[in-house]
């Protein structure tokens, strides 16, 4: 664990130190509070139109789940960002072997690499948090959808990172690993919806559609989390960091 | 403390290591030297863990690097011939960093990066970030990384490329003060500073070992016999004539009148060289000097590796 901690803490701190950290950072924060401010005013209008014409009026809650929905898309251009220097500049520049002649495994590199992109994103979704204090100064909303749906975009962001850093690892640019780990973050989330067109009907159109993370994410924007949904991301996770192992292993041997 | 045998690598079609068989007892500087492309980099690479060979065994105190490399990286410190440096990072947070990924931790890591900055003088830029640092600066944070763990085994790529004279001299007198308390196997393609460096030589070419012992002894195969010279007071001309004449055994025998000296090779060992001494001494030529002249290391480096 020392090894991973030590790894990990370096990572992010340097990803805050350097130019593209403190711009994605800022960046991901503007955009979520432009996605708040614009949500925040179609709520109101909406409460409005509720309040004149009847019918049932929008939850506060919702205004968070709205803005985690768009923020899929704008995670497509954030996460690559993120995970494409971790494997690709490290070993373009050979700093990769400082990790790769200190007793550690390889493991415990993907483990720290990935703890570090995870904590940036988390300290990101952390620092977002003000936007719902905003909504509990002004208003009454449930808790638990909120915080489930932290959970459920903290988890894709989790996924997301798995993929980068295993396409990081394979690559020797990270260039090349921003467009591959883009265009394939991409490829999952047009998944469910392409799904129809590219399978028969049937048993092989539910796989896809399972294969897919974006309504493994409507439990959680509901307030509920359920164990296929977790398992989905852990599997999922866990997978592509096994997949990132292999890949660096394999480096030893190309 | 290093032992290799039969290392075999190959990148695709081309064959980077062929067979290299070597070894570095505890406490000696081994000069690993080779022309560009030779194998060195790839050899230590393998022995660092960082690539894996084809076939063939390296050990590092004991432990097989391909069933223990983490054993293997606790005793080994590595310089490549680019430093793995974190070019965002200060100095002292870099060693610390370092240190760290090899378990110290608490005073002992302070001590430990405090003890480095003072002994590489690194002190004026402890604070300073490692991208701004000159060539030299850098290579000597790069070689306080791989002493960070104080490691039994040091392995140098190549530490000097890239430096002016006064950093080259600077860096290889910090290398020989590391003698004694390390085993270091320390590549270089430039011949005059492993003569000066390394106790040992192994000669890499083509990725193979292609001779390795003392410089004495790689010349003293190579020639199939030693080089002496002889300084007289008078008569050096007189005294290649009664070599010639009295002596089995001794072969290309030169005199220069100017400086008063004869040169010959001979295959047989002190006892004819007292044989001689006894000789100008007797003839009344004035001893002033009996010395061995082996052949220079470019000499050797190049009738092995043409």
């Amino acid at each position: 664990m020392g090894a991973i901690s030590t790894i990990a803490n370096r990572d992010m701190k340097s990803f805050f130190l350097s130019m593209k950290g403190s711009v994605t950072f800022c960046f991901l924060l503007l955009l979520m509070g432009i996605f708040f401010r614009s949500f925040a005013a179609t709520f109101i209008d909406i409460q409005a139109q509720t309040a004149q014409m009847g019918g049932e009026s929008p939850k506060l809650a919702q205004l968070m789940t709205a803005i985690f929905q768009n923020l899929q898309f704008i995670l497509l251009f954030i996460i690559p960002a993120i995970t494409m220097s971790t494997f690709a500049e490290e070993r373009k520049t050979q700093v990769d072997r400082l990790l790769q002649t200190a007793p550690v495994s390889n493991v415990q590199i993907v483990f720290g690499k990935f703890i570090a992109a995870a904590g940036v994103l988390g300290i990101v979704l952390a620092t977002s948090a003000v936007y719902p204090l905003f909504l509990f100064k002004y208003g009454n909303p449930e808790v638990g959808p909120i915080l489930t749906s932290y959970l459920g975009i903290f988890l894709l962001m989790c996924a997301q990172v798995a993929f980068g850093l295993w396409i990081s690892s394979m690559v020797e640019h990270q260039f090349l690993a921003y467009i591959f780990t883009s265009f394939g973050l991409f490829l999952l989330l047009i998944l469910a919806w392409v799904a129809p067109n590219i399978t028969g009907s049937g048993a092989s159109e539910e796989f896809v559609k399972y294969l897919a993370a974006t309504p493994h994410l409507d439990n959680f924007f509901s307030g509920l989390i359920t164990v296929a949904d977790l398992g989905y991301f852990i599997a999922f996770i866990g997978i592509f960091l096994f997949f990132t192992n292999v890949a660096v292993d394999a480096k030893r041997w190309s | 403390m290093i032992e290799v045998v039969g290392l075999k690598k190959t990148f695709g079609n081309t064959v980077a290591l062929s067979d290299i068989t070597f070894s570095v007892a505890k406490g000696q500087i081994v000069g690993f030297l080779g022309a560009n492309g030779a194998g060195k980099t790839t050899t230590m690479d393998i022995l660092t863990g960082c690539i894996g060979a084809d076939s063939g065994t390296a050990k590092v105190a004991g432990f097989e690097i391909s069933e223990s490399p983490i054993e293997v990286k606790r005793k080994i410190g590595y310089l490549p011939d680019e430093p793995p440096l974190h070019k965002e990072m200060q100095v002292i947070e870099y060693l610390s960093y370092a240190g760290k990924l090899h378990g110290l931790r608490g005073d002992k890591l302070n001590v430990r990066v405090a003890d480095l900055i003072e002994r590489l003088e690194l002190g004026v830029n402890r604070k300073r970030l490692i991208g701004h640092l000159s060539k030299g600066f850098k290579q000597r944070v790069g070689l306080a990384q791989a002493l960070i763990h104080d490691p039994e085994v040091l392995i140098l790529d190549e530490p000097t490329e890239g430096l002016d004279p006064h950093q080259i001299h600077q860096i290889r007198e910090m290398i020989r003060g590391l003698k004694g308390h390390h085993t270091i196997l320390f590549s270089s393609h430039i011949l005059s500073e492993v003569e000066s460096v390394c106790d040992r030589l192994v000669i890499v070419d083509k990725g193979r070992v292609v001779e390795q012992g003392t410089h004495q002894e790689l010349a003293h195969r190579l020639d199939g016999g030693r080089e002496y010279q002889v300084r007289v007071r008078q008569g050096a001309r007189a005294l290649a004539s009664n070599l010639e004449t009295d002596f089995v055994g001794l072969s290309a025998i030169r005199a220069d009148e100017a400086e008063q000296t004869v040169r010959f090779v001979t295959k047989d060992g002190d006892e004819i060289l007292d044989q001689v001494a006894r000789c100008v001494l007797d003839k009344g030529y004035g001893l002033r000097e009996l010395a061995g002249k082996s052949k220079k290391l470019e000499d050797v480096f190049f009738q092995l590796t043409r």
